[in-house]
């Protein structure tokens, strides 16, 4: 695994990210078990249910690349210890604006 | 420079071969992450914070036109338009889709280039002074032993598993310009009764462990180095921890027995090999790399250029550039040309794909069509007569590329960082643009004069800080960035690990931090040729320690 990341107690909400293989881009798990690349889709677990969804993102190792847990909010809002880590993954850079998310 | 035979054309074009094979097998799921993060990390690719990574090996920082051309090509299709200029004279690709990683590797090796070598626990990329071969003060030229080194590491099918990487570098000149007593092995080119050979040192590095390389062998004859340096590989690959990642480097070896006994082992396991096995590199074999590093053809030229003065007394901004970028050549009406990748608020060691082809441009047009990448992350055209520096100056000045602060205070080696970096604990990058936004005035910079700054992400310090005369190292605290500085590292002929000088401060405060050990200089220094390090050695670290905490 190449994310060695903070442990997390079963019931703090967060969410499922990992990188799509083919292109490396930063991915989130949905509420419905799919994959977005838009931080504001991103589903929040906790408790055995983020568990499964771990386990079956982690089943899907071929399309996806080291998924992992990152703290949320139960408002899907990035919070925790890594919250300017996972921010700079979700909206990208701070050094180059014209490279944030959703900006052409 | 050396251009492939026909085996290293095939060498590389079978690794292409090979590693689309694998991407094809991890792409189906075939194999997964575990499974293909060595075989990845074999070819140069990384996974950071938003997409894959490529680093490029680039021999001893050496380019043609024609390959910076390739990798602008690179940049622009595959990227989104930028290269960075690393410290070890390569360059990454921050944006790449592994899907198209085969492609981009087959394009550069149409241009003699690959990613081997650049990551893995294997000999990297050697590198060497970035004014080799141009340089006044140097012995000789020591690209064609780099290119020798190179030959015997790749593939060498004994250290293809060493504990850890392992990083040569090479010098010929009193003044190293190449870091070597913070690499692993670090060879300084010397002569000694008409024989050329090596002082050795070993067990030089940063990381969490910072070490000053040991002296283990004053002089080695150049017929003899391979043999001298496999003795070396033998006993760290035999003896190197392979128990614990943060204890595998050899500088930590060399710590743990002590210089004399690790000596004392090479020099045992030198005479054993010796004996049966030695490599005997032919003079003949010596003569033919140093061929491909023939001198240019240069003019005969006066040593002072009228033209070049002219341009000088009607161009203030031109005299500005020239006082910084220019470095002394060995040849009389020539220059080396320092083309700084580190304007102010841009991000250190960067080109667009557009500055790269203006790069290649001036390099075809000017300099015998010779770039050099620093481990500094700036570019060097090496060689460029004098009367011709206006003409080159005014393009670098349409792209963007004439900054003129070469080893000045904002000219600063900076890691990615938490902006790219999948280990980094915090942002180096926004650190520096701060940093450089108090010393942006270029009266005040030139007054200072030279000054290192290096700022690191993380305690793996690629960004150098535990030898910048001043050091700043960015670490977690609780989720919050703080940033440490070190004081007094230099990485030249008198290489020191700088001192931490106290508790971390706030982003915010550390260019105010910077901005009063530099006034504490000012105030302190002898005259103005006296530089800041050789004031802090002169004066002591306490002035400077009070002004960091010293209320604004």
């Amino acid at each position: 695994m190449t994310s060695v990341r903070p442990k997390l107690k079963p019931e703090v909400p967060k969410a499922v990210t990992a990188w799509e293989t083919a292109t490396g881009k930063v991915i989130w798990m949905t509420a419905e078990g799919g994959w977005t690349d838009d931080p504001s889709d991103l589903g929040v677990f906790s408790g055995d249910e983020a568990e499964a969804r771990l386990a079956s993102a982690q089943a899907e190792e071929g399309a996806v690349t080291d998924p992992y847990f990152m703290e949320v909010t139960a408002n899907a809002e990035i919070a925790g210890r890594e919250t300017l880590r996972e921010t700079i993954r979700a909206v990208g850079p701070t050094t180059h604006p014209e490279f944030h998310r959703g900006v052409s | 420079m050396y251009r492939y035979d026909e085996f290293d054309a095939r060498i590389v074009k079978e690794r292409v071969d090979q590693f689309r094979g694998q991407v094809d097998r991890r792409l189906s799921g075939e194999i997964l992450e575990d499974e293909f993060k060595p075989l990845r990390l074999q070819n140069g690719v990384y996974l950071q914070l938003h997409a894959y990574m490529l680093r490029v090996a680039i021999p001893y920082g050496q380019l043609s036109s024609r390959q910076l051309r390739r990798l602008a090509v690179i940049a622009r299709d595959y990227d989104r338009g930028y290269g960075h200029f690393t410290t070890r004279q390569n360059i990454q690709f921050n944006w790449v889709g592994l899907k198209d990683i085969p492609d981009i590797l087959e394009s550069l090796a149409e241009v003699e280039m690959h990613a081997i070598q650049t990551s893995g626990n294997c000999i990297r990329n050697v590198t060497s002074d970035h004014f080799a071969g141009a340089a006044a003060d140097e012995l000789m030229d020591p690209r064609p032993w780099c290119e020798i080194i190179r030959q015997w590491s790749t593939f060498h099918p004994e250290f293809a598993f060493l504990p850890r990487k392992f990083k040569i570098a090479v010098t010929a000149a009193e003044h190293d310009r190449a870091a070597i007593r913070v690499h692993d092995i670090g060879l300084h080119i010397r002569e000694k009764d008409g024989v050329t050979g090596f002082e050795v040192l070993v067990g030089g590095g940063q990381g969490r462990t910072p070490h000053i390389a040991a002296l283990v062998n004053e002089f080695v004859p150049e017929t003899e180095i391979l043999d001298y340096l496999e003795a070396i590989m033998r006993v760290y690959n035999r003896h190197g921890r392979r128990d614990n990642k943060y204890k595998a480097r050899i500088k930590i070896l060399v710590a743990e027995l002590g210089h004399e006994e690790f000596t004392r082992q090479v020099n045992e396991e030198y005479a054993a090999q010796r004996s049966h096995e030695k490599i005997d590199l032919p003079g003949g074999e010596i003569e033919r790399v140093h061929a491909y590093f023939a001198p240019p053809e240069f003019a005969d030229k006066p040593a002072v250029s009228e033209g070049f003065e002219r341009a000088k007394a009607a161009d203030p901004a031109f005299a500005r550039w020239a006082d910084a970028n220019l470095h002394p050549h060995k040849v009389p009406g020539y220059a080396s040309v320092t083309i700084s990748l580190k304007p102010v608020g841009g991000v250190a060691g960067d080109a667009t794909d557009a500055q790269m082809m203006v790069a290649a441009h001036l390099a075809e047009t000017y300099a015998f069509d010779d770039i050099r990448v620093t481990h500094a992350q700036n570019l060097v055209l090496a060689h460029v007569a004098l009367d011709d520096l206006y003409d080159v100056y005014r393009e670098l000045d349409a792209a963007g590329l004439s900054t003129p602060n070469e080893s000045r205070i904002t000219d600063m080696i900076v890691c990615p960082g938490l902006d790219y970096c999948n280990l980094a604990n915090a942002r180096s990058i926004p650190v520096g643009q701060a940093i450089q936004e108090v010393f942006k005035d270029p009266d005040y910079e030139a007054d200072i004069g030279k000054l290192h700054i290096n700022i690191s992400g993380c305690i793996n310090a690629c960004g150098h800080h535990h030898v910048g005369h001043i050091g700043v190292l960015g670490v977690d605290k609780k989720g919050e960035e703080f940033y440490q500085i070190t004081l007094g590292g230099r990485a030249d002929e008198k290489a020191v690990v700088g001192d931490i000088a106290g508790p971390g401060l706030k982003a915010d405060d550390v260019p105010g931090a910077v901005k009063r050990i530099v006034d504490t200089y000012r105030d302190l220094r002898t005259s103005r040729e006296e530089r800041f390090i050789d004031a802090l050695e002169r004066i002591g670290h306490e002035p400077f320690k009070e002004a960091i905490y010293a209320a604004d």
